[in-house]
């Protein structure tokens, strides 16, 4: 719970207050944490893209969105991110829970975690790693970041940071 | 039966200073040749996300928020009706242009001509005030969705398929996004 406790304050402090997710075992707490947050509006949803539209409209609303995902999320999503949220320059957070990196039990996942960096890349998504607690540190200005340069970014944690939280 | 020129026409009697976002393609086109207005989003790509464009900001803002969407494009984002009916605020109202087909593509038939209800579809969903009516009854679906302050509501608005010659929206997309956000009464965040 003290990773993902992090990990919220984090990028509330940054100013992200619109959260969505798409269920992941590694961001269940920092789902729980959301749920019990007032002061932020929190809600899951079915698919990752459909997110990329919902978080496009609270950015117009003047919300600065993030959006907790798998990194298999990505690759549901590429249309909506490139023709919507970089054509309209709209800062959105992607918290990514890096499925398929070391420690990963579930050999499937390894696709998806081979090309998620050259698919962001490909994107031109600046990417914050985050493999240790101290790592963590970095969200919230990379979260303000989103803002100032009106594009997407994505925050990628490792498997075995979330693991046992 | 009128055609989506027609109507998107008629709607002009019914929108005021509410928020809509419009679909992509001709639906955008015409709305912006019969009458651009700041508070009108062309949505110039994303097929499928004019319904949950309109519902994010309906979450951000205490002002009416219309999402014009199409049936194709419905079709495409069928799993964001069961966000509309879960989550979806009164000041939310997604109007649906079902004319069967893929207008902006070149009318190719959509299966709302075949055995697909998106009424049912959105009821099934979680939708509480589903209405389907023909062109002519949109305006009053819409005006009463638009009053009612407790409720959001999903119209589909039964039309026939067809397209006017028009041309691509000369703004581009950052235009579009300021000249709305100063509509809305923000200030840029930098």
């Amino acid at each position: 719970m003290k990773i993902s406790q992090k990990i919220i304050t984090n990028l509330k402090s940054g100013g992200a207050d619109f959260f969505l997710s798409v269920p992941c075992k590694l961001l269940a707490n920092m789902i729980t944490i959301l749920e019990n947050d007032k002061n932020i509006y929190y809600s899951a949803i079915p698919r990752e893209e459909e997110g990329m539209g919902i978080c496009a409209g609270a950015y117009l609303g003047n919300k600065l969105p993030c959006i907790m995902m798998q990194n298999t999320g990505i690759g549901n999503s590429v249309n909506s991110i490139v023709s919507l949220l970089q054509l309209y320059q709209m800062p959105v957070v992607f918290l990514i829970s890096y499925r398929g990196t070391p420690g990963e039990p579930v050999g499937a996942q390894g696709g998806m975690a081979s090309i998620t960096e050259d698919l962001l890349n490909t994107l031109r998504i600046p990417m914050l790693h985050c493999n240790t607690e101290k790592d963590l540190d970095k969200i919230s200005t990379f979260t303000n970041h989103a803002k100032v340069i009106e594009s997407p970014v994505a925050v990628l944690c490792n498997f075995n940071l979330m693991k046992d939280d | 039966m009128m055609n989506r020129f027609e109507l998107l026409n008629l709607l002009q009697d019914s929108i005021q200073d509410e928020l809509v976002v419009c679909n992509i393609g001709l639906p955008s086109q015409e709305l912006y040749k019969i009458n651009d207005r700041p508070n009108y989003f062309y949505m110039l790509g994303s097929m499928g996300l004019s319904s949950s464009i309109g519902l994010g900001l309906s979450l951000a803002v205490e002002k009416n928020v219309i999402s014009i969407d199409g049936d194709g494009s419905v079709l495409m984002n069928m799993n964001t009706l069961a966000t509309i009916g879960n989550r979806a605020p009164s000041n939310y109202t997604l109007l649906i242009i079902d004319n069967g087909s893929y207008g902006s593509t070149g009318d190719q038939k959509t299966f709302t001509n075949e055995r697909t209800s998106l009424k049912n579809v959105a009821i099934g969903a979680g939708c509480h005030n589903v209405v389907e009516c023909s062109g002519e009854e949109t305006n009053e679906n819409l005006q009463k969705a638009l009053e009612d302050k407790d409720n959001a509501y999903v119209i589909i608005s039964k039309i026939k398929s067809g397209n006017v010659p028009i041309k691509p929206i000369p703004l581009n997309a950052v235009t579009i996004r300021d000249r709305f956000r100063k509509e809305i009464g923000l200030v840029p965040y930098l």
